[in-house]
């Protein structure tokens, strides 16, 4: 094991590791030639040159069309959303084109990239530098999401992205970045996509969550073991597809449940993992399955206190489950 | 740049410099056997299309068909002598340029019948031929989303130190959209080797050109990107194909790209569901004396390459490559249902 590492740092060094394996990674990104508004790629460029760490126009749609495009002659692109709040004008590319082309060719035409994407709020963002949008595209096979919360998973899940033969977001949430630190692997690792991690094992319910509330669902757990209840917390890590196989299991250990995400509530991730539930799993449940998520407002605001009513805490999720628990 | 090569077809052929490099389809002077392959090619386009019109009606395939008949001289111009390996970003209504790209036609009509033996064994509609052994993107239908990706292969190929090219294909509908721009900006950007391609129809389905864009020529929109904008008669063949002549080698020797703006027009609906009554009758006559293939043949003829004889020859020829593809299609069998479900991921 090396140095402890923030999360930022593992993208980094995952990226790092990855150009210098792969001669056909390149990055294509706004401000990212020089390190990055967040300095995640930080020294891609000193060392792997700008012919492969680009700085694209102001120009979302076409970041992905030309990384897309790209990969169709064996290149091996990563595109860069600043914010995920900026995906907006590249939707077009990422439902029409990449989750689409490879179906719509009976796979004649195998588009593969991995487009990172900043997300999340917390840090004071305001309306458009804090959304949390990855179930947008949950709706959309064709694509795989991830979205790791820890240092570890941020590096081992992005290897696995760049080497994949599919086309991947990778969710990145920007209040994790300097928030964690973790020693990792001084060797090559990967993370498998599609499975789902325990981060704590519990018996009474289980928590399923993603990307920073799984930090804010730890705290919430250890909170819980005070009061006696026992909580398992799994963190999804691959959006799409969900790893029901571990959600069931932890489920029929439980017999509770409750979902908590950042993103809004209706129509949200835990909408789906509470169907998935309640299709495979409806007789080991013993209480309703909880939905804790952010608010269905459009967007979250700016001032201190606003931002605050929008985003769930240890507070907020320990009087959710203190409910749930109870019934 | 603009108005450059609108000539007359025949001076367009007497201006060709003299062969230059080892490339004679591209730069030399046109042979009389490549000016007769030419010709053969826009019949063959032309005759594809409107059997795959009269299948349609017979109720032979599903769907619906985007016919292109009209405007087949901007695909053979820009696509004849082009390399196999080049690449072609088609839109809806080019069919044409998977006929000029080489593309079995057995393999175009299979697409229409959305069989088994489809390039795409039946997932896309008849509006999106695409064929990797040919390196024709299979389209999406939002439009000028197929710039986007042609643009990428280009950027793609430039990576790779290839000078292989791209050619992109729209309407002039999709000059108004912004992946359209976005697309024409960075390979301006990044000098990428690509021919942008307007097939200015002068109708966006049923939205007429003034209520699309009011600038003079569209191709003046490559000013904004650092590239040359070329207009040309898109119904004269031998002029398309000189002035593409220009933006291939500027393309393939890392000059950057040329948006090419052909002004032609499509004779039929904008698709067979479409009586077109929006345009004025005396309009689409006018257009049809137009008609690319017409003015070919008139020239061949003028320059006694082509003869009635030589004609009936590349007709029949043609009719069995077709009578050959429809029947090859017809039986072909559906693809089984499972197939509906495969093709979503790659093998992790």
């Amino acid at each position: 094991m090396g140095q402890p590492v923030t999360y930022i740092q593992a993208i980094n060094q995952a990226m790092h590791e990855e150009f210098a394996r792969d001669p056909k990674v390149f990055l294509l990104g706004e401000d990212i030639a020089d390190g990055g508004v967040f300095r995640c790629t930080e020294g891609l460029r000193d060392k792997f040159g700008e012919e492969r760490v680009i700085d694209s126009p102001l120009a979302e749609a076409i970041i992905i069309g030309a990384c897309t495009g790209a990969s169709l002659v064996g290149m091996n692109p990563i595109a860069e959303i600043q914010f995920a709040d900026f995906i907006t004008p590249g939707v077009d590319q990422i439902v029409q084109n990449v989750a689409k082309l490879r179906y719509r060719s009976a796979g004649a035409f195998q588009p593969h990239l991995t487009i990172r994407i900043c997300t999340g709020g917390g840090v004071g963002g305001g309306l458009y530098h804090s959304q949390e949008n990855a179930a947008w595209f949950a709706h959309e096979p064709g694509l795989k999401i991830v979205y790791p919360s820890t240092p570890y998973d941020a590096k081992g899940l992005l290897k696995s992205c760049i080497r994949g033969p599919n086309c991947y977001l990778y969710f990145e949430h920007k209040k994790l970045y300097r928030s964690i630190k973790e020693e990792l692997p001084a060797e090559d690792f990967t993370v498998p996509i599609g499975k789902a991690a325990v981060r704590r094992e519990g018996t009474d319910l289980s928590i399923f969550t993603y990307g920073y509330m799984v930090q804010v669902s730890l705290q919430a757990a250890e909170r819980m073991a005070e009061k006696g209840v026992s909580c398992e917390v799994v963190d999804l890590r691959t959006l799409l597809p969900l790893d029901k196989e571990t959600i069931l299991a932890s489920i029929k250990k439980t017999n509770k449940a409750a979902v908590v995400h950042e993103d809004k509530k209706t129509m949200g991730m835990g909408a789906e993992v509470v169907s998935i539930i309640q299709e495979e799993a409806f007789d080991y449940l013993d209480a309703p399955v909880w939905r804790i998520c952010g608010p269905d407002i459009p967007i979250m605001p700016f001032s201190p206190p606003l931002e605050d009513a929008f985003l769930l805490n240890p507070d907020k999720v320990v009087r959710e489950l203190e409910k749930l628990a109870a019934y | 740049m603009a108005g450059k090569g609108a000539k007359s077809s025949a001076s367009a052929v007497k201006d060709q410099p003299r062969p230059k490099s080892a490339e004679p389809a591209r730069e030399g002077e046109l042979s009389k056997e490549q000016l007769l392959e030419m010709y053969t090619l826009l019949f063959k386009c032309r005759q594809v299309d409107e059997r795959a019109r009269l299948l349609f009606r017979q109720g032979k395939f599903k769907g619906n068909f985007y016919s292109g008949v009209g405007q087949e001289a901007t695909h053979v111009g820009t696509l004849y002598g082009c390399r196999p390996s080049d690449w072609v970003g088609p839109s809806h209504r080019d069919m044409a340029a998977a006929v000029v790209k080489g593309a079995p036609v057995r393999d175009i009509i299979a697409q229409l019948y959305a069989c088994q033996a489809s390039p795409d064994r039946g997932k896309s509609t008849p509006a999106h031929f695409g064929h990797k052994d040919y390196n024709i993107i299979t389209p999406s239908s939002t439009i000028a989303a197929q710039w986007q990706l042609v643009t990428g292969v280009a950027f793609g190929l430039k990576m790779q130190g290839k000078n292989d090219i791209c050619f992109a294909y729209c309407g002039d509908g999709a000059t108004s959209t912004g992946a359209w721009h976005e697309a024409v900006n960075f390979a301006g950007v990044h000098k990428l080797g690509i021919l942008y391609v307007v097939q200015n129809n002068l109708w966006a389905e049923s939205v007429p050109l003034r209520l699309q864009s009011v600038a003079k020529n569209l191709a003046d929109k490559a000013v904004g990107y650092g590239m040359p904008g070329v207009v040309v008669d898109g119904n004269d063949l031998l002029a398309v194909y000189r002035v593409t002549q220009e933006a291939v080698r500027r393309a393939r020797a890392g000059e950057g790209p040329t948006l090419l703006e052909c002004k032609t027009y499509r004779w039929y609906g904008h698709s067979e569901i479409d009586p077109a009554k929006y345009r004025p009758k005396e309009e689409v006559e006018e257009w049809k004396k137009r008609d690319p293939l017409a003015r070919m043949e008139k020239f061949l003829r003028d320059e006694k390459i082509l003869t009635d004889e030589k004609k009936a020859k590349i007709e029949a020829a043609i009719k069995k490559e077709i009578d050959e593809a429809v029947e090859f299609a017809e039986k072909s069998p559906y693809p089984d249902p499972r197939e509906a479900f495969e093709h979503v991921y790659g093998e992790e």
